[in-house]
């Protein structure tokens, strides 16, 4: 085999978005002497998505709150197929990770004149929870972690592609297999724990919000190993993402707080929709709701001429307008609307994976010495993830991750990869480089979000499904065969091949586990089954890699560990 | 007949290999950004050289030069008169390929202020309530995405590498104005020396050139007053 270089670390971290930086850190606090590796395809703290959170973080400090309530919410807004003891963790955990984020790691949030913390209204909450800054929160949370990593001396392993997680030959987790994507060399990066955390796949839709990096590379490679995955049907639409033609621009989240501080969406007649929906919460539903409510007047006919429908907050006024939620002002006038001076226009975008690894509530997998937090990991928000939970969830999980890892390193040694796991999976990486001909990615990328958009979106039936089935398995055999040109040095083409790679495992997960869910759920609508059907369906669907490579899929009831469906809480839940 | 809204520009793009292709025709509808430029000729030439995350102004990973100046691609649009820009990767960084630089002498000098917030060693914590003038002296320069066009904009930046460069220094600055930090003097003794904030000229290139509307040197400023009255 060729020698490919080994690096030793005791808690190897993929991705640096706030799961990662914050498992590092926790990694520190806990055994300063623990060596901690962070490997991340793009820029260390500055890609992914923790850092493009606008609206904030949700978590019970105000007066009259309770951890009970974010719970409920939380459980309500997921429609009871959250993993109930991942989000009694969540709520319980977030006003505590706010204050070591402020009071450690020196975070600014914004307060009130009389110094309380400004807790804005979010959907589908039935409290002012959302700790914010401005509407750049996630930016701050990045800084400052991104910040504290540089005073922790970790080993950053910048624009570094983590491949596959590799074993020793009895099946023991060595660590895993690298690609330094500046040199294009590949590597080995042997390690007593694995924390994997790299985000979600959202990209692989035509209209998407999350930064480039997020292809689901995390969760292909623990699908590559054998993890099981739940709940992968549901694929969060944020109802507000930008309508900018065919600049990337497109699809660029306006932040739910407009939605929480009184805009209105309206379609093409000048109808406000939402009053048909959801005629209580209008359009401080939850987001599943009205991305759903906005596709349809889209899709029906009432959208704007560029598929569109409107927002407008401009009955705030131009000047409050600006001060609260200036980015976002800016963000419209990229693409000559103006949200302070009047309507803009929106459309549903592909935002949040829900579905991920099944984890614990330390972060632990079935696999010894693999941890999974933040977005690759399901469970936590079940079918519909609420606004504001999802910083909640990479910041908690990703400080419990460190704290667990630190622990497991303690009593677990080093081991040596397989070397024919090793070369197969630099020999995949390789593939399309060493190709002499063959498609380029992008066409094939164009037609998986053309095509993930059109039969596996906001609105899915069975007929849909079996094209998106059909599609991927002919672009799964067509991605086979891409070659890119070019140098191995800092080539995105060569990239955008292996993000391709990624998208169609995690595609391919999504459309099968949307086939079995014969129901309607939260983000999972299916128009041939368009009820939510609790007597059958509280229950997971759970995919994994079945013995010839395809998916191997079954269910599993919901464990109703603290609140029923009908908001009787049980033992040991909410009182 | 052309399509509304479609445009053709010639582009010059900044290769490291000289014989890679540099001049591209790329077609792209309004609204559009460089980034849309770029993401065009990527299509034409796969192995082109450049990186962009959120393309939405908060990773600072897709900072160029644009016919000269350094800028934000995900956030220049194209100037309706123009038919023709010329792309290059930030000045005073060193070139990995194309329009990629390393950018590890920005974050030498950034890591240099000990740019991490320190809970005061007697265990109070402060806060800052709106209206506290801590707070707008901090928030003035708190939204920093570390892009480094003011670093590519700075006459002293690239060039003497004893100089930390204004990113690094607004970093200081928010810290040090920052009450509830724990280790504000060490920072401002940090910064105060040789390569700190009396290298700068203020011929204020940085605060031109921040696409997050920072002034970078107002706050060098604020440092050099702070530092002389320490």
């Amino acid at each position: 085999m060729p020698e490919h270089p080994v690096l030793e670390a005791d808690v190897a971290i993929v991705g640096s978005g706030g799961a990662g930086l914050m498992c590092a850190l926790h990694v520190a606090a806990a055994d300063p002497r623990l060596r901690i590796a962070i490997v991340s395809k793009g820029a260390v703290g500055r890609s992914g998505c923790t850092r493009m959170v606008q609206g904030g973080f949700n978590a019970v400090l105000g007066e009259g709150d309770s951890v009970e309530a974010h719970f409920r919410d939380t459980l309500e807004g997921g429609k009871y197929l959250n993993d109930q003891e991942l989000a009694w963790t969540l709520v319980n955990d977030a006003p505590r990770v706010i204050d070591e984020l402020e009071t450690r790691f020196g975070c600014l949030f914004d307060r009130t004149e009389t110094g309380e913390l400004d807790l804005k209204p979010f959907g589908g909450q039935s409290f002012d929870r959302t700790v914010h800054r401005a509407d750049q929160t996630g930016l701050e949370i990045m800084g400052r972690l991104r910040d504290q990593v540089l005073r922790i001396g970790a080993r950053e392993l910048e624009d570094w592609r983590a491949l596959d997680l590799v074993f020793d030959r009895h099946g023991e987790l060595a660590g895993l297999t690298l690609l330094d994507t500046r040199t294009g060399t590949p590597a080995v990066l042997v390690a007593r724990a694995v924390v994997v955390a790299t985000g979600g796949s959202a990209t692989m839709y035509r209209i998407a919000a999350p930064a480039r990096e997020k292809t689901g590379d995390g969760v292909a490679l623990c699908y590559r190993a054998g993890l099981e995955l739940r709940d992968m049907e549901m694929l969060q639409f944020h109802p507000t993402g930008l309508v900018a033609g065919t600049s990337a621009l497109t699809g660029a989240v306006l932040e739910e707080g407009l939605r929480g501080a009184g805009a209105h969406l309206r379609n093409a007649l000048g109808e406000r929709f939402m009053e048909r929906v959801d005629p209580v919460r209008l359009e401080r539903s939850t987001r599943d709701v009205v991305a759903r409510a906005a596709y349809v007047e889209i899709v029906e006919g009432r959208g704007t001429p560029a598929g569109g429908v409107y927002l407008d907050l401009s009955h705030l006024g131009a000047d409050e307008i600006e001060r609260r939620f200036g980015q976002m002002a800016a963000r419209t006038r990229l693409v000559g609307a103006d949200l302070a001076l009047g309507p803009v226009e929106v459309s549903p975008t592909a935002h949040f994976h829900m579905g991920g690894v099944v984890i614990d509530v330390d972060c632990f997998t079935s696999v010894d010495g693999l941890l999974v937090a933040g977005e690759d990991a399901g469970g936590a928000h079940g079918a519909n993830r609420l606004g504001g939970n999802g910083v909640a969830e990479s910041t908690v999980f990703g400080a419990r991750a460190g704290e667990a890892a630190a622990e497991l390193v303690r009593g677990r040694g080093i081991y040596m990869p397989d070397p024919a796991l090793v070369d197969a999976s630099v020999g995949r990486a390789l593939a399309p480089l060493r190709r002499e001909s063959g498609p380029l990615p992008f066409e094939l990328t164009d037609r998986l979000k053309a095509g993930m958009w059109t039969h596996c979106g906001l609105v899915r039936t069975r007929a849909g499904l079996l094209e998106a089935r059909a599609l991927l398995q002919e672009l799964a055999a067509e991605s086979a065969r891409v070659a890119v040109p070019g140098p191995m040095q800092a080539n995105p083409g060569w990239q955008a091949a292996l993000d391709l790679e990624s998208q169609l495992v995690v595609a391919r997960l999504v459309v099968e586990s949307a086939l079995a869910r014969e129901e309607s759920r939260g983000a999972h609508f299916r128009a041939d089954f368009p009820e939510r059907n609790d007597a059958e369906w509280l229950r997971a669907v759970v995919a994994r890699s079945g013995a010839d490579g395809e998916p191997s899929l079954s269910t599993r009831l919901v464990e109703l560990t603290r609140l029923a469906p009908d908001g009787r809480a049980l033992a040991g839940g909410p009182a | 007949m052309r399509p509304p809204g479609l445009r053709t520009l010639e582009l010059t793009v900044a290769r490291s290999d000289p014989e890679a292709r540099r001049v591209f025709a790329v077609e792209v509808y309004e609204p559009a950004m460089v980034l849309d430029l770029l993401l065009g000729v990527q299509r034409l030439d796969s192995s082109i050289g450049f990186r962009y995350s959120c393309r939405v102004a908060m990773c600072g990973t897709c900072a160029i030069r644009v016919d000269g100046r350094p800028a934000l691609a995900c956030q220049t649009p194209i100037p309706a008169d123009a038919d023709r820009l010329r792309l290059e990767p930030l000045a005073g960084l060193p070139v990995v390929r194309d329009l990629i630089v390393d950018t590890t002498p920005f974050w030498k000098a950034w890591a240099y202020t000990q740019p991490w917030f320190v809970p005061p060693a007697d265990g109070r914590t402060t806060t800052l309530a709106a209206g506290d003038p801590s707070r707008a002296e901090v928030e003035a320069g708190l939204d920093c995405i570390a892009c480094g066009a003011c670093w590519a904009a700075c006459d002293l930046a690239g060039a003497d590498p004893g100089f930390l460069g204004p990113a690094a220094l607004n970093r200081a600055m928010t810290l040090v104005a920052d009450t509830r930090d724990g280790a504000r003097r060490e920072r401002l003794e940090l910064v105060s020396r040789e390569g700190g904030v009396t290298r700068c000229h203020y011929i204020h290139g940085c605060s031109n050139a921040c696409p997050k509307g920072i002034d970078p040197a107002a706050s060098i400023r604020r440092l050099r007053r702070r530092s002389i009255g320490a």
